[in-house]
């Protein structure tokens, strides 16, 4: 296999995709831990990846400009420097281009919505090796096209983003962490809209399971003053639902924090299989316990976001056909869809994503204009003719 | 076009959206001769009302047989000229689109035909509220709304709110609507319906071609249909009165605020002569000496305002705010947010002709930009009022000018021009949330390299590749050309037609 070229600067990137075009050689990025999503490479291509770190941080106006290639880990310590943070649930040696690529997001989204919500501008390069520059440093801003938000999810197949401008925010002087038992997974699809309209609405909201036992965790962020207020107001939630009670409540810092949740993700990137379901959120307990009575039931290593409807499903499975068709009849059993992440067939029997979004069509045509060449991750996911219209 | 062929397209629109659904005389067209942006006016072929996508589709279909160009609009409450029709081009109107088809308060999500008001959605959504409470008392929800708030939304659209991103006075801290809307149906210029969602998910695998087409101005695709999301209700607030002196210090209130790690629901600043105008209206006991008013507004859990409200209160006395009150009583609140939204209406009073900018700046530079905006309108002999969501460092400089008089009129668009670079040159962008329109277009190739400018006009040709949807709009047209600054006869200054056949203005 070839070495993988490491970019420091945005006009080497640009160069490089200018050589491909000439070799006919395409690029891959599929960054560390996304090498599962889509097909696999072609056989012949150059792989590559960037470099950089936190460029400007504009503290007072709570923005900064980012190299795409600045891991998530080494943003996070340079904003540390002025209290400040990148709500993101990302493991720390995902760089912020790996993350945008891949919408990579988790429980935080509850607070802070995701990298569609926190990215400013972008500057990229396209399939042609040109660079583009999109959105920009202010919070608001309606001209031209949002190829930004665009971009978000590509998973670098229209074109490869170089440098960011996102929004960070202040880093809460306490955190409260609670942890609540649940008894069963269908109980949190009645309560998480009571729980979100209230005034005891947290920053964060996952539900896992340990030994047999169903857990929802949830964060506040704020004066320990702000905290406790929620704190008691989750109480009132609490003593109105039924099948939930509190367990465990914990002050901490960010730090400690951000370590729990990454504890949490790390368990997804040992997997040998991960696959993930989106269903309409009033739907993820329900989906939850008809995975546990599939055939792999048992089996299955479940985590979930029930404020958002997603479902990470893996373990130490076997990912066969059966187990594919599986999971794909239960995304559409609740108008939902699957995308597999970490995959131990060859990379090509199961279709990336199922079913296939309905504007798929249009993607495929934005595929072609925006890398005409098709440099960029070929085959990984948008693959297809076009339909004329 | 011969007669023949217009008065066959008039009767085959008809046959899709009813007699009632067309309109072609002259004095009902005036209507639709400009947004909110009256600087640039055309006068439409004619404007059709469809109910359905279906008819939306059907129209396109007919309007593209008969080689005619389409101008999408919702309430026309817009303010760049983005849905000004010229050269002959037909409204396709989605205002009488008005259903709200779905409230699914468990996941929190409604789906809404395009021209349903804003308003009328988030009342519906409270009245959907308080049915489900009623069925499930033991474990109620609390309110919810669909956040973004427009000063136009009693009358604007929620297809027209996500094809311009429309902001708004709580978008500091709840966001613009591309960050509320989760998907969206539109139909293709040939007539193709295309949907971006099928089922309340709030993620959708790949590219966000939602995300594309939200503030696409209606260049890409005609939206008929919006999945929005649902959000908590802010229930508790405290509401900041400040009052200064110097407009600078104003800013650097805002600006101090922000920098302190604070994030309000919002921040307005109106100057001194934007104050008197609004009092002068309306009469709510504002300061008219003051040279600016700082509004704040602060929410979430009750017990923990006050703690946040003494900090605000603080930066802005260190900041010489001459007064500072604070409420929380509802009624006192209504009536301030009431005065920051009748702003435009209380201008409108005084003056038939003028426009608003809408640059947006690094909020860190809010208060020199204020005062080198002001100083332009000076140097141009003009007076500039301001009135702006400041916590986002979203400027609205208002321009008022004579439109009987043409050289006033392109006085105003220089100065205008002259803001905008300024507000680039320091990092800042032509237009937060207001849309390009036709007003911006000139200054699209100064905000962006040619290589970007490629990339829109290529993405509008993958929707669009003959060009006949909203041609003219957010990106330079290759076939049609809308010139501000000429006159297109003596009675209309500004605003004119060029034409391919007429010579372009240089």
């Amino acid at each position: 296999m070839p070495p993988t070229v490491t970019i420091h600067e945005p006009a080497d990137l640009f160069a490089l995709i200018q050589a491909a075009q000439r070799s006919r050689v395409p690029l891959c990025h599929y960054g560390v831990a996304h090498t599962g999503l889509g097909h696999r490479p072609p056989e012949r291509h150059t792989a590559f990846q960037l470099a950089g770190e936190v460029m400007e941080h504009y503290e007072r106006d709570f923005t900064a400009r980012v190299h795409a290639g600045a891991t998530i880990g080494a943003i996070q310590k340079a904003l540390s420097a002025a209290s400040q943070f990148l709500p993101i649930d990302a493991d720390d040696d995902l760089t912020l281009g790996e993350v945008i690529d891949h919408n990579v997001y988790g429980p935080l989204r509850v607070g802070y919505g995701t990298m569609r919500d926190l990215l400013l501008g972008l500057h990229y390069a396209d399939g042609l090796g040109r660079d583009i520059h999109v959105g920009g440093r202010v919070v608001k801003n309606v001209a031209g096209y949002d190829v930004t938000k665009l971009l978000v999810g590509a998973m670098g197949e229209l074109g490869v983003v170089h440098e960011a401008f996102v929004r960070t925010y202040a880093i809460p002087s306490e955190v409260l962490g609670v942890t609540l038992e649940v008894d069963g997974a269908a109980s949190v699809d009645g309560f998480v809209t009571p729980l979100l309209t209230s005034p005891a609405k947290p920053v964060w909201l996952h539900l896992t399971e340990e030994d047999g036992t169903l857990r929802l965790g949830l964060a506040y962020y704020g004066s320990s003053l702000a905290n406790t207020a929620q704190f008691e107001a989750l109480k009132s939630v609490i003593g109105q639902a039924s099948g939930m009670k509190i367990v465990a409540s914990r002050a901490m810092t960010l730090a400690e924090d951000a370590a729990e949740r990454a504890t949490r993700r790390g368990r997804r990137r040992q997997a040998r299989t991960l696959v993930k379901i989106i269903v309409p959120p009033a739907s993820t307990g329900e989906a939850w316990e008809a995975l546990r009575q599939s055939a792999w039931g048992s089996q299955l290593r479940i985590d979930a976001l029930p404020a958002h409807g997603v479902l990470w499903v893996g373990g130490d499975i076997t990912a066969d056909s059966a187990f594919n068709q599986a999971v794909t009849d239960m995304a559409r059993r609740f108008d939902g869809v699957r995308v597999w992440h970490t995959r131990p067939d060859a990379g090509s029997e199961f279709e990336p994503i199922a079913p296939l979004p309905p504007d798929w069509a249009m993607l495929l045509a934005i595929k072609k204009t925006m890398d005409p060449h098709g440099l960029l991750n070929p085959g990984r996911t948008l693959v297809g003719e076009v339909v004329p219209t | 076009m011969t007669l023949a062929t217009r008065d066959e397209l008039l009767d085959d629109l008809r046959g899709i959206v009813g007699p009632a659904g067309l309109l072609t005389s002259p004095d009902e067209l005036l209507v639709y001769e400009c947004d909110g942006f009256s600087v640039a006016r055309g006068t439409p072929r004619a404007v059709a009302f469809p109910t359905t996508t279906e008819q939306v589709a059907a129209c396109v279909k007919t309007l593209r047989k008969h080689g005619v160009g389409i101008v999408p609009r919702g309430s026309g409450t817009g303010l760049a000229g983005g849905c000004v029709a010229f050269d002959g081009q037909v409204i396709l109107c989605t205002s009488r689109m008005t259903k709200i088809e779905s409230i699914d308060l468990a996941d929190r999500v409604a789906v809404a035909q395009a021209g349903a008001l804003n308003v009328t959605l988030s009342e519906a959504v409270a009245a959907e509220v308080a049915r489900w409470n009623q069925n499930h008392a033991e474990l109620p929800v609390g309110p919810m709304h669909f956040s973004p708030d427009p000063s136009s939304q009693r009358a604007s659209t929620v297809g027209g709110n996500a094809a311009t991103n429309a902001g708004g006075i709580n978008t500091l801290k709840h966001g613009v609507t591309s960050n509320h809307v989760l998907g969206v149906e539109f139909v293709l210029p040939d007539g193709e319906i295309v949907r971006t969602r099928t089922a309340a998910l709030y993620e959708s695998p790949g590219p966000d071609l939602t995300g594309l087409l939200c503030g696409s101005e209606g260049t890409l695709g005609i939206l008929t249909k919006v999945w929005c999301r649902l959000t908590p209700k802010p229930e508790h607030f405290r509401t900041v009165y400040t009052v200064y002196t110097l407009t600078f210090d104003a800013c650097k209130s805002v600006s101090d605020v922000i920098a302190a790690g604070i994030l309000p629901t919002s921040m307005e600043v109106m100057d001194g002569r934007m104050i008197r105008v609004v009092e002068d209206a309306f009469h709510y006991g504002f300061p008219t000496d003051a040279a600016a008013l700082l509004l704040i507004e602060i929410d979430g859990v009750d017990s923990i305002l006050d703690e946040q409200l003494e900090r605000i209160m603080a930066i802005c006395r260190a900041n010489g705010a001459r007064d500072i009150k604070h409420c929380s009583d509802p009624k006192r609140r209504t009536e301030l947010w009431s005065a920051r939204k009748r702003a435009f209406g209380a201008i409108g009073r005084l003056h038939t002709a003028y426009f608003t900018q809408d640059a947006c700046i690094p909020r860190s530079r809010l208060p020199e930009a204020v005062e080198r905006i002001v100083a332009i309108g000076a140097e141009h002999g003009l007076k500039i009022n301001n009135v702006f969501h400041a916590g986002d460092g979203n400027v609205h400089p208002i321009f008022f000018f004579d439109e009987s008089n043409a050289q006033e009129v392109q006085r105003t668009l220089e100065a205008a021009e002259r803001v905008l670079q300024y507000c680039i040159d320091i990092g800042g962008t032509i237009t937060g949330e207001h849309g390009v329109g036709v007003e911006k277009l000139a200054m699209m190739p100064r905000m962006f390299n040619p290589a970007t400018i490629d990339t829109f006009q290529k993405l509008k040709a993958t929707f669009d590749p003959d060009a006949v949807l909203n041609d003219g709009k957010l990106i330079p047209s290759k076939t049609l050309r809308i010139e501000l600054h000429r006159p297109v006869s003596p009675n209309v200054p500004g605003g004119a037609l060029c034409p391919p056949h007429h010579p372009p203005t240089t």
